[in-house]
């Protein structure tokens, strides 16, 4: 592609920014509207919080959410309980399940006999983190992640609990948290969205819970703020490719075409939105060329793509998530959030969580390592957890090697890393059967009060008007864990 | 937060210490209107703590009801009328000491000194205190007389023109016809204007021709297929469940039901009752059943290991909320779990309106066979109508003597498989005996019902105070909310049917009425037509008419600096409306330009072009349930109006939801309007759009045949309605050439470029000479003008 012709029509918007904006004064175009010719794209609801964001100096730049969908087992992975192995099939002591709700997945069951974990533990790493044999390379990075124990939900069926970690309640409608960030930070590329979302689904389980695109959606913030997914189809992002005979010649031409016919229109009825529309066209434009590039890895050391492991090389795994990930972020994406589906181990735990954690573990570490190599790690927040943890109980038959497990949200561990997190530590405490917190609980408003105040926003003054109330991603709860900030 | 009182005794700096600081700021003059001014700031920094919610309320004191505020409270008053200046209110707001400021330092909402200076200038005018606006019945306001009357063309007019003259602005002069036929059309119809329609119009010299117009449009077809998607939106419409699986229903003829009903013109307040309580009213018809789908349409959930009780409650309170966003235009929700704060709906009060739809004998986890109990088998008018024809082809085959006996057969296998499909499951409303009783739910939760007291149903007492008596049931309730004893619905209707039209209500918030919404721009406009609307029997076509018939409406769209700075946003409307068309509007657009367009109304939804794996990737991907995956239709049926697509909630169809068609999870009154690169990517790239324009390259080729540039001009035309100026006739004409000569260079490229979408290519035609009037058409199809309703 010629690369004059290319740049043309910057100019030629830019031209026209000035034009429109100083010719005609200061009232010439929207201010929204120049924020956009000054290719940000920016609404004018986000230009007011803008104005007072960050609302104190950020210790992170940018978000990588890492969701593992279905619900991890937290003693299977991280929260090691050794004196379950004396219990095992032994009913859960009633003073410990206290009259918890179960789902009606196991509720008819006559028994509720505590299945210990199959997997051994050590501890790695200075800070002697204590994790399972399943996640060999997370174990490497011991020292960089700060595990949450004591994380609690309200929700018991994943439909509500993945919905209340995206946006801080179990009913939909609400924005999800990728988007609240666009809205209170916006981006710092011109070329890319704000929120880009990935899924990919785990070798664990042949059938996994669904997903659905409302949880990287803007609920009642403007559309702009919602997550653009990022696929692994021949189209990454929904019709990025021209059509079949149209060369980029022949598109670019037509682009040059319509920008005329836009601007001819523009100076007769003098609608600032076509002003707007015009720059929307090319960072459309610009998009066809970032996202390519974007996605093809060929730039990457050798060294770099090895370390996230075989699956790297096929497109929409895990792997290759992880990696497209790095690069986003390195290109100043907000939220990067990826969703694996397959954690929900019911039935057969420890042969499908072998399978869920060889994809995930080897990529996830790589991550974490990747961004320290590329010095990109202070300034990136890296959150790896589900949306509830499992049950101490077995769901179906039980034996030592076999056992399945229910949902559970009254404990489960999520790690950080990164950007302002105070790396090697283990936060809050479970009791003996990883039922009940201990101490140190962490609610789900409290992990977003966090992630928000470590990208220097105050969780309680982030606020949209809509229905007549500001609401925020936390509502009327949250305290950020201070024990957790570096 | 601490809870001082407003008690005199802590005081430390003298009230006429800081009235003197206070009046050498002044900000204003003009007496404040206390709906418009003064009750905004109140609701915004004072309701929290001193409102209705009596649980956050730090004191007895209240800032929405006036009692406490003027009382003497032992030697001083709140707000006191004789003497403004020793107001404790204004003593406490601008009080430098932290013990005594209002609201607290660290409260996270502050007044602006201008809104200070409106509170002073509201108490020193008399501190005039009336009720909330929206809670007292409208009534005939009187008709502004505007001079000239030339300016006036009906009353509408008179009070928008009155209120520019009050800011010294004059309305626009009126749009010229192509743009009037083009937006009016488009207003109605989601359609743009046939070239001969727009001729007709054009020539008509009569001096009601476009009340003709407009007349011809309110009684076409598409009107109501048109005016159908505000209303699936607020009603949640959707062709599946929602939750998790996201499991296939059938809640489309209840779709049907809703375009026949607008087609119809069915008065609104039938058109209420029968959606609210069709199932209620004596001998109900199949048709009124079927209208109560309405409240049905909510989300399901089907995940295994869920609760049924916790879901029960869930699809009561959406229709709470959703009946009081839609007809009243109040946010009931907030009041699920706590007193509203800031409007008068207790908790209580809302289980109250809970209990008038909680009695449907359903289950909480349900629906994975489609339709989830209580529901109809209503007859498939579709198959009926097939099984009538191959019914009547038999009977002529089988009497005029020959032998058919292949046919025959033909017909009678083909019978049997469509007689299995003769009924559709449709969910309906339906009461059940004995009664489920209703519990106010501590903090909203189902598993914390106060079983101390069942709540009965009633009405709140904000609006018993204007009823004889309360509403006993639903049906007695949908009766209320058309009665002229709500002071809501009338208002909230017309303001939406407004907003259809210029974009933003009189009220811009149209979901909310309550105290934190927006005031009307022009409150007696919009009581004007709210009593109108009742007074012509809810004659919802003649709304739309007396709207689109105002001098107001047919203003030009044109903006200057000047006026946007005068009147930003337009809402004083000294111009006419310019806006963006709807996702489903712009694919409609390029079907019904293209010629692809399938005017078939009604009837199962559709799978138009959509990339591959959209569903795969976020379903079970298993096939288990029917709609895992994507199977798209072929056919007629990729060209269907978008009202009649397949609406998948957990993923939305993709040309819909990147021009903010929402995600139909819940009630939905108004939508944002963004201007985004996806959607230059959708209409530049998507299939639809290319293959629509190889078919406008057609007609236009046709036209052009002898001379490229009559082709030009009617493809322009057709997406326009205007004619092109020559500048732009020849910006289309150097792009033709160009491609004439690109294709010509590079036929494989034409062939592939023609082979987009899977209509038939017309192989008369040469294929470089298509393909660059197709990318000329594709060019047209993405100009600004064309995607907007000048």
């Amino acid at each position: 592609m010629n690369l004059q012709t290319q740049s043309m029509p910057d100019e030629r918007v830019l031209h026209l920014t000035r034009r429109h904006f100083f010719g005609r004064g200061a009232t010439g175009i929207g201010l929204a509207a120049l924020t956009s010719l000054c290719s940000q794209n920016v609404t004018a609801a986000h230009e007011r919080v803008a104005a007072v964001l960050p609302h104190f100096a950020p210790k992170a730049k940018r978000v990588i959410y890492l969701f593992q969908s279905g619900g991890p087992s937290q003693m299977d992975l991280f929260d090691h309980k050794p004196q379950m192995d004396q219990y095992f099939d032994s009913e859960l002591p009633d003073e410990v399940r206290m009259g918890q709700r179960i789902t009606t997945m196991t509720s008819r069951q006559t028994r509720f006999p505590v299945a210990p974990s199959a997997f051994r533990f050590r501890r790695h790493g200075d800070s002697g983190a204590s994790i399972s044999e399943l996640l060999p390379y997370t174990a490497t990075v011991a020292d960089e992640l700060c595990f949450v124990k004591s994380m609690v939900t309200e929700a018991i069926n994943h439909d509500p609990a993945i919905t209340f970690f995206q946006t801080g309640t179990q009913l939909s409608g609400r924005p999800s948290i990728g988007s609240w960030f666009s809205y209170g930070l916006g981006s710092e590329n011109a070329n890319l969205p704000h929120f880009i979302a990935m899924t990919s689904q785990g070798t664990g389980l042949r059938s996994a819970q669904p997903l659905y695109d409302r949880l990287w959606g803007s609920g009642f913030l403007p559309t702009t703020h919602q997550g653009v997914k990022l696929r692994s189809s021949k189209d990454p992002v929904l019709y990025l490719n021209n059509p079949a005979g149209i060369s980029p010649h022949v598109k670019r031409a037509l682009l040059d075409d319509v920008a005329a016919l836009n601007r001819k229109r523009l100076d007769v009825v003098g609608d600032p939105e076509i002003a707007t529309r015009i720059a929307q066209y090319e960072m459309a434009f610009r998009m066809q060329t970032s996202i390519p590039e974007l996605i093809n890895f060929s730039d990457e050391p050798q060294h770099v793509i090895e370390m996230y492991g075989p699956e790297v090389h096929t497109r929409g795994s895990y792997a290759s998530n992880c990696l497209l990930a790095r690069r986003l972020s390195e290109r100043g994406v907000r939220f990067v959030q990826l969703f694996h589906k397959g954690w929900d181990q019911h039935g057969n735990l420890p042969k499908a969580i072998r399978s869920q954690c060889k994809d995930t573990d080897q990529p996830s570490a790589a991550l974490v390592k990747d961004l320290r190599q590329q010095g990109l790690l202070d300034e990136t927040l890296v959150v790896w957890g589900g949306e509830f943890g499992r049950t101490t109980y077995c769901q179906g038959e039980l034996s030592r090697k076999k056992y399945g497990r229910d949902h559970h949200p009254r404990c489960f561990t999520i790690w950080m890393a990164g950007g302002g997190i105070k790396p090697g530590i283990s936060h809050g405490e479970t009791d003996d059967f990883s039922y009940n917190v201990t101490s140190d609980p962490v609610q789900v408003h409290d992990l977003h009060a966090t992630m928000l105040h470590l990208m220097g926003i105050d969780h309680r003054r982030l606020t949209y008007r809509f229905q007549g109330r500001n609401h925020r991603l936390t509502d009327v709860h949250g305290n950020v864990v201070q024990s957790l900030l570096g | 937060m601490r809870s001082i009182d407003f008690n005199p005794s802590s005081r430390t700096l003298t009230a006429p210490g800081v009235w003197c600081l206070l009046a050498a700021l002044v900000y204003g003059t003009e007496k404040p209107d206390f709906n418009r001014d003064v009750r905004p700031i109140l609701a915004n920094h004072c309701l929290r703590c001193h409102g209705p919610d009596h649980r956050q309320r730090k004191t007895e004191l209240r800032f929405d009801a006036p009692a406490s505020l003027f009382d003497d409270r032992g030697g001083y008053r709140v707000i006191n009328r004789k003497q403004p200046e020793n107001s404790e209110l204004l003593v406490r707001i601008n009080s430098r000491d932290d013990d005594l400021r209002m609201p607290p330092r660290d409260s996270p909402s502050q007044p602006t000194s201008e809104e200070i200076d409106i509170l002073r200038r509201w108490i020193v005018s008399g501190a005039n205190w009336t009720a909330h606006w929206a809670f007292v019945p409208p009534q005939r306001p009187i008709v502004p007389v505007v001079r000239p009357v030339s300016e006036v063309e009906n009353e509408i007019d008179s009070f928008i023109v009155s209120k520019l003259r009050q800011k010294d602005l004059h309305p626009s002069t009126q749009a010229n016809r192509s743009t009037l036929i083009r937006r009016v059309t488009l207003a109605l119809t989601g359609l743009p204007p046939t070239p001969d329609d727009v001729d007709a119009f054009l020539q008509d010299e009569s001096p009601d021709a476009y009340e003709r117009l407009v007349d011809r449009l309110l009684s076409s077809r598409a009107y109501g297929e048109h005016m159908a998607i505000g209303w699936l939106d607020a009603a949640r419409y959707a062709d599946s469940a929602g939750y998790q699986a996201d499991w296939e229903r059938f809640m489309w003829p209840w779709r049907d039901w809703v375009i026949q009903a607008f087609n119809d013109n069915m008065p609104f307040d039938q058109f209420t009752i029968e959606q609210l309580a069709g199932d209620m009213l004596p001998d109900a018809t199949m048709s009124q059943q079927l209208a109560t789908g309405f409240n049905r349409n909510h989300r399901i959930n089907d995940e295994g290991g869920s609760l049924d009780a916790e879901f029960e409650v869930e699809y009561v309170v959406d229709r709470v909320d959703t009946t009081a966003t839609v007809w009243l235009g109040l946010t009931a929700g907030c009041a699920r779990c706590h007193d509203h704060k800031y409007d008068p709906l207790s908790q209580r009060e809302f289980y109250q309106l809970y209990a008038y739809f909680n009695n449907v004998p359903e289950k909480g986890i349900d629906g994975r066979k489609g339709a989830a109990r209580p529901f109809i088998n209503v007859p498939n008018q579709h198959t009926e109508r097939q099984l009538n024809e191959l019914n009547a082809e038999l009977d002529k085959l089988k009497s005029d003597g020959t032998d058919h006996t292949t046919r025959i057969r033909q017909i009678e296998e083909q019978s049997k498989l469509l007689r299995k499909n003769v009924t559709t499951p449709v969910m309906v409303m339906q009461e059940q005996a004995p009664r489920e009783p209703a519990y106010l739910l501590k903090r909203g939760a189902y598993d914390h019902p106060d079983k101390s007291e069942v709540i009965p149903p009633a009405l709140p007492k904000v609006f018993q105070s204007l009823t004889d008596a309360t509403p006993g049931d639903r049906l007695q309730l949908a009766h209320w909310i058309v009665s002229p004893q709500n002071p809501l619905t009338a208002r909230v209707i017309i303001n939406r049917l407004w907003q259809h039209h210029f974009g933003s209500g009189l009220v811009k918030t149209s979901e909310d009425f309550g105290t934190r919404g927006e005031p009307a721009s022009h409150p007696n406009l919009l009581d004007w037509l709210a009593t109108e609307f009742v007074r012509t029997g809810w004659d919802i076509k003649a709304m739309h008419r007396r709207i689109v018939t105002s001098s107001t409406f047919r203003q030009v769209s044109t903006q200057t600096p000047a006026q946007r700075q005068r009147d930003p946003g337009n809402r004083l409307l000294s111009r006419g409306p310019r806006l963006r068309l709807t996702g489903a509007a712009i694919r409609d657009q390029a079907m019904a330009i293209s010629g692809l367009m399938t005017p078939v109304i009604g009837g199962p939804p559709v799978k138009p072009y959509q990339p591959e794996g959209l569903w795969k990737e976020l379903s079970f991907g298993t096939g288990k349930t029917t709609i895992d995956f994507y199977v798209q239709d072929h056919g007629q049926n990729l060209y269907r109006r978008s009202v009649y697509t397949f609406w998948k909630r957990t993923v939305a169809p993709p040309r819909m939801a990147v021009f903010d068609g929402g995600s139909r999870a819940m009630c939905r009154v108004r939508s944002e309007s963004t201007n985004t690169p996806l959607q230059a990517l959708t209409l530049q790239n998507d299939v639809t759009f290319v293959e629509a324009s190889r078919h406008l390259a057609e007609r236009m080729l046709k036209a052009g045949a002898s001379n490229s540039s009559k082709g030009l001009e009617l493809g322009w035309r057709l997406a326009m309605t205007r004619r092109p100026s020559p500048d732009e006739l020849n910006v289309l004409e150097l792009a033709l050439n160009r491609n004439i000569r690109i294709f010509r260079a590079n036929p494989e490229q034409a062939d592939q470029l023609l082979s987009n979408g899977e209509s038939q290519v017309n192989h008369e035609l040469d294929p470089p000479v298509h393909a660059a009037w197709t990318i000329v058409a594709l060019s047209i199809l993405n100009l600004d003008e064309t995607i907007t309703r000048e």
